[in-house]
Parts: C-alpha cells; sequence; structure tokens
C-alpha cells in the first residue's frame, strides 16, 4: 500500500473515533441533561399545581365560612346551601371543581356527575388499585394533603393524572377536595422533552456530517494528492528512462568513436608497418615469412570485426553525413538483406540535427525496418524526411499486411516494449509519435518541432569558422 | 617503379593519426615517382598545408575531430581545382563514397587498401581520371544512383547560412578566406539546385529548414 494512502487511512480511522467518541460523549450528555430538566420543571410545575390547589381551597373555604361559621353539627340547610355554594365553584373550565364526602365515602357534591350524590365511594378502586376515596378522606382528617392518582377527566372522557388535595370540615365530618387534571404539565413536560430530543438529534446530525464531510475532503485531497504524485513520479520515471537511454547512446557513440578512431586506425598503422616491412625484406631480396603473411591475414580480420562492431554500437555515417545519409545506408542495406524496395526522400540539407535527436529518428527507422521485415510481409517500403510547416516528420510505410494481422499471431511483438520505447524517445524530444495501420500497411510517423534544432547547425559552425580564420 | 617520370608526383597526406601517416609514408617511400611533400591533422589545416607544399595529389582521410575530410575537400577545390584529391577512409558505405564525389574528390580508397594498390590509385588520379577500389566499385554499382543532385553540399550549405544571416558575398568571402567569385559561384549553385531565384526567397528556405534560427 502506497505512503499516502496510509496516511489517508489513518485520518479517517481519526475523524472516524473522534466523531464516535463526541456523538456518545454527547448523546450521553443530551439525556442526563434533558432527564435532569424535565425533573426540575415536573417538580416545579407540580408545586406551582399545589399552590394553586391549596388556593382554590381557601378560596372555598372562604366562601363558605358565613355559614359553616354559624352552623350546627347537624344542620341539613346549611349543608344544603354549602353543598350548592361548592357545586357552583368551577374553574378551569369543566376540569376545575370541588367535591365533597362524608367521613364514610358517600358522595355529597359532584357538580360534573350530579346523580352520584347519595352513592357511597368508600371501596372504589382507581387504576393504580388505590381506595381513591378512602385516601383522600385520610389526606383530609390529617390536616389536608395532596394526592396523585389516575382519573376520569371530565373535558375528554379519558383516564388522566389527577392531583387533588383534599381538607376536612371537622364539624360535619365532610372530606372537601378539588383537584387538576395534570395533562398540560404532561404536554408541557413531552413538549419539552421533544425541543431537547430535536436539539439533540440536530447535534448528531452536525456530528455526523461534519464527520461524512471530513472523511469526504481527506478522501478527495487524498485522492487528488495520490495522482499527483503518481503523475509526478510517472514523468519523473519517464525522464529518468530517457536518461538513461541517451547515456547510453552517448556511451555507445563514444566507445564506438574510440574503437574506429582509436583502435582500428592504431591497427591500419601496424598493417603499413608489417607491408613496409615486406617491402624492405623484398627490396633485400628476401621472401616474405610465413608468420608475417599470416599476421598482416589476421590484422585485416581483426580490423573488419572492430569495425563491424563500431558500426553496431553506433553508426558513424550518422556523425559524419547526418539522418539523411544514414537512414539511406540503412534503407540499403536492408533492401539488399529482404528484398523489399525501399524508397527514400530527403530533404536537400543535411546535418541539421543534434546528435540525441540524429540518433532518435535513426533509432526509429532501424526498429520500424526490423518490424516490417520480421512481420509485415511487405513488397515496398518508402522512408520519408521532410521539413515543412515548423516540423521535422519522418514518415515510414509499407504495403504489408498492417498490424491488425500481426497482432493476432504475435501480439506483444508489435504493440511491445520496441515501439512504446520510441515514441518515449520521439516524445523526449518535444516531438509526437504516430502508429496506424490498416491491412494495406503501416504508417510510422514521428515529428519533431523545428525549434528542437533550429538553432543547432550555426552553432555547430561557430568553432570550425573560428580556426579556419 | 617508373623512373621514366621527369617529377615525382607531389602527395599530402590528411589524416588525424600520424601512426597511420607514417605507417603509409613508410609503404610509399619504396616507390620512387611519388613523393610525400606535407602531411597534417585536421581539414581545418589542409587548405595552409596546401598552400604551401602545392600537392598534385592529397590523400584525404574523412573522419577527423574539426572539419570532416569531404568538408576540406570542397574548400581544397575551391582555391586549387586541379589538385586531385584521393578518398583514404575507414568508411565503407556507398552514401560516404557519393558525397565525396560530389564534394570533387577524384577517388575513394579504404583504408586496409594494400599500399601498391594505394599506389596505383594515386597514379590514376594523378592522370586526371577516377579510382575507386575493387569493393568500392562494385558497391557504387550495386547502388541504384538515386538523383542527389538537388543535395547541397557541406560547403554550399556553409554558405547558404551564411546567406540566410544576412551577409553579403564580399562578407562571405571574407570570412571563408576565398575570392568573391568564387562565393557567387557558390550562390549560383545553391540557387539552381534549390530551384529559387530570388535572396528573400532562400532566406525563407533557410529558416524553415531549421538551417538558421529564425530568432
Amino acid at each position: 500500500m502506497p505512503f499516502s494512502f496510509r496516511i489517508q487511512l489513518f485520518a479517517v480511522i481519526q475523524v472516524i473515533l473522534t466523531a464516535l467518541f463526541t456523538y456518545i460523549f454527547v448523546t450521553n450528555e443530551y439525556r442526563d441533561l434533558s432527564e435532569q430538566n424535565v425533573a426540575t420543571l415536573e417538580a416545579f410545575l407540580i408545586e406551582q399545581k399545589q399552590q394553586e390547589l391549596k388556593n382554590y381551597t381557601e378560596i372555598a373555604k372562604a366562601s363558605i365560612q358565613h355559614i359553616y361559621a354559624g352552623a350546627a353539627k347537624d344542620d341539613p340547610v346549611a349543608q344544603e346551601l354549602v353543598a350548592n355554594i361548592l357545586s357552583t365553584l368551577i374553574y378551569d373550565g369543566h376540569d376545575g371543581y370541588f367535591f365533597v364526602y362524608d367521613e364514610y365515602g358517600t358522595n355529597i357534591v359532584l357538580p360534573t356527575e350530579p346523580y352520584r350524590v347519595g352513592q357511597n365511594y368508600w371501596d372504589l378502586l382507581n387504576d393504580k388499585g388505590e381506595p381513591t376515596i378512602q385516601i383522600l378522606i385520610e389526606n383530609a382528617k390529617n390536616g389536608g394533603d395532596f394526592y396523585r392518582y389516575p382519573w376520569n377527566q371530565p373535558s375528554t372522557e379519558t383516564i388522566t393524572e389527577k392531583l387533588s388535595y383534599s381538607d376536612f370540615l371537622p364539624k360535619w365530618g365532610w372530606m372537601m377536595g378539588t383537584g387538576v387534571y395534570l395533562d398540560n404539565v404532561q404536554q408541557q413536560l413531552i413538549s419539552v422533552q421533544t425541543a431537547i430530543d430535536e436539539h439533540t438529534d440536530n447535534t448528531r446530525f452536525i456530528i455526523l456530517f461534519v464527520a461524512m464531510s471530513s472523511i469526504f475532503v481527506i478522501f478527495t485531497i487524498g485522492t487528488i494528492l495520490h495522482f499527483t504524485q503518481k503523475k509526478e513520479s510517472d514523468k519523473q520515471i519517464d525522464q529518468l528512462g530517457q536518461k538513461i537511454i541517451t547515456l547510453q547512446e552517448d556511451e555507445q557513440r563514444h566507445i564506438s568513436r574510440e574503437l574506429h578512431d582509436g583502435i582500428v586506425q592504431i591497427l591500419v598503422s601496424i598493417k603499413y608497418s608489417l607491408e613496409a616491412t615486406g617491402k624492405f625484406l623484398a627490396h633485400q631480396n628476401v621472401e616474405k615469412p610465413v608468420p608475417l603473411i599470416q599476421a598482416q591475414t589476421n590484422l585485416s580480420n581483426a580490423i573488419t570485426d572492430i569495425r563491424r562492431i563500431s558500426h553496431h554500437l553506433h553508426p558513424r555515417i550518422l556523425d559524419e553525413l547526418g539522418l539523411s545519409d544514414a537512414m539511406e545506408a540503412l534503407g540499403k542495406e536492408f533492401s539488399e538483406r529482404t528484398n523489399i524496395a525501399v524508397t527514400i526522400t530527403k530533404p536537400a540539407l543535411s546535418k541539421l540535427l543534434p546528435d540525441h535527436i540524429n540518433i532518435t529518428l535513426y533509432r526509429v527507422v532501424q526498429e520500424s525496418l526490423m518490424n516490417i521485415e520480421k512481420h509485415a510481409q511487405a513488397t515496398k517500403t518508402s522512408i520519408d524526411l521532410a521539413i515543412m510547416d515548423n516540423w521535422l516528420t519522418l514518415t515510414i510505410r509499407d504495403n504489408g499486411i498492417g498490424m491488425y494481422e500481426m497482432n493476432e499471431n504475435e501480439p506483444s511483438l508489435h504493440s511491445g516494449i520496441g515501439t512504446r520505447n520510441l515514441a518515449e524517445r520521439v516524445k523526449y524530444h518535444r516531438g509526437q509519435f504516430k502508429l496506424s495501420s490498416s491491412r494495406k500497411g503501416t504508417t510510422v510517423v514521428a515529428k519533431i518541432p523545428r525549434s528542437a534544432f533550429a538553432h543547432h547547425y550555426t552553432q555547430k559552425q561557430e568553432p570550425i569558422l573560428a580556426e579556419s580564420i | 617503379m617508373n623512373t621514366l617520370s621527369p617529377s615525382p608526383i607531389k602527395i599530402m597526406l590528411v589524416d588525424d593519426h600520424p601512426m597511420v601517416r607514417d605507417g603509409l609514408s613508410a609503404c610509399l617511400s619504396f616507390y620512387d615517382d611519388i613523393a610525400i611533400v606535407g602531411a597534417c591533422n585536421d581539414g581545418t589545416e589542409v587548405l595552409q598545408t596546401a598552400k604551401q607544399c602545392l600537392p598534385d595529389v592529397i590523400l584525404m582521410d574523412i573522419s577527423m575531430p574539426n572539419q570532416n575530410g569531404l568538408e576540406a575537400t570542397e574548400i581544397i577545390k575551391e582555391t586549387f581545382p586541379d589538385t586531385k584529391i584521393l578518398i583514404f577512409s575507414m568508411h565503407e558505405s556507398s552514401e560516404f563514397v557519393k558525397n565525396a564525389v560530389q564534394a570533387g574528390a577524384s577517388g575513394y580508397i579504404l583504408k586496409d587498401t594494400d599500399s601498391e594498390e594505394v599506389y596505383q590509385a594515386i597514379k590514376t588520379v594523378a592522370q586526371g581520371k577516377s579510382y575507386f577500389g575493387s569493393n568500392i566499385a562494385q558497391m557504387l554499382l550495386a547502388s541504384p544512383t538515386n538523383p542527389s543532385n538537388e543535395r547541397l553540399t557541406a560547403r554550399e550549405q556553409m554558405i547558404l547560412s551564411h546567406i540566410a544571416t544576412g551577409q553579403s558575398s564580399k562578407a562571405i568571402a571574407h570570412t571563408l578566406d576565398i575570392s568573391v567569385r568564387t562565393v557567387e559561384a557558390h550562390r549560383r549553385n545553391i540557387k539552381s539546385k534549390l530551384n529559387i531565384d530570388n535572396l528573400a526567397e532562400l532566406v525563407r528556405y533557410a529558416i524553415e529548414q531549421g538551417l538558421v534560427n529564425s530568432a
């Protein structure tokens, strides 16, 4: 795995972990906070309700005081009056009312359901399984207290949590109470809870969004970075490859020159020395000794061999006469070897190209001719070199069977290393390389911009001129 | 050993390898009717040396460090049209031979030719004939003679580059140390080979072909 990907992965994991941690932490915090909030709020609301109920009870007591204070222990008229007053004390829509029971659980006042008056509810159990009336009477006798229990709410006809306060009228043994339904408290609590939940969800969403977008950004940047780096390194590899090829060609040229201009010349001089020795001996009327003849023969062979090696390493004709003539020599040799006709067209001028371009185009011709010889089954080939429209264009055409046919049999050969290498080499000189093929033949075109060599000829002439003046 | 010859043929050797020159001199010293009158290392020295020793035949190597033997041949022929040039080279391909002939050489032999044949070649070109080594002659016959007349010689190309950079014939003559007439002759040849008859076209052609930089 490439280094950049590892860093990317590391960053992504970091982001995921951070996001996860934040997410869990925030969720917990919010849950605790919301529970606390709701509890506090509920306590506050209940306390408010309790205060409210006490107030209502005080008001009710005040409104019956003038009758109750002067009434006797058993005073049906006063009791009737008080019951009437209490049953008219309605507040908070229909849900706020006063109820009265005697200490044995018989109903005396119940404005919402007056038909129940006179019936006994001592044993009535609410949904919690508790005897409601008994508890209310108990609370009342104990000096007044609150009781929470499920009860039918008149306005909605549903069982709702009810908070009641009951007080005692000791003279008559009456339990007087009033209660509020806690549905709006519940609603308030729920809406608060919902608001907090919404807020939590928002926060969670933000965390997720930030995490996802961070991962996306890391991936995008990482990928872009990776590809830019790859492109850059590919380019460097290409350049390095070309540098190696250039160095190799330079080295080959150097060795070739050393052989051709150094060693071969020395051998030639030895050859003439041996000949001179022969002539000297003839002058002295001495017969030429056999070892001398052998030496001369061997020497000739050595010269031929070294010249062949030198030519193979680097064609000297390229340096001495330029690309046109080197190409022509190549074509002629090819034609003699393969019996494929070669026609060559070339510009009127020569030696315009710097060494590196020269050898590159020479290798293009060499490689193309080799491909034609091996695969194309051609009978005619043309090599055209022309300079026009700011480009030097080298075109090698054959009338062979084309690349498609070749590919079927030997797919790796034609589209392989050789051609790709040539393309890279030509592009290295800011040139273009194109290989096109049909069943009527293959065309290789290599183009070099004039600007890559236009300065070369005059520059090369300068030192010679300077010397000849 | 032609003792009838009143004066020996004067030979000048041009080769950047003193050992080769020495070896060849040693061989040729056995022939009385030729005399080695001068030698030099490089194309750039040829004209100067020739002016001093006035040779009949110059044995000219092709590959030399600064100026090759083909360019040197043209330069000699400008000043000494009667001096015969016999190319004496390691290069075997027919392109070299064609270029040599185009430059004005009378003969072409390979460097590993036996000294006897070298002697024969010298004698032949001195008489105003052409001489090509046996393998060279075969090669010339085998290669179809592409009409290469329209190609400029090295010297013509150099003069074209001077023309294209705006120099007059007089200036070029001065720079190259040759007569204005010679420059004019080259100029005519260039125009006829390229089939161009005015200066502007000539300059445009040189730029278009990348001989000189337009910038």
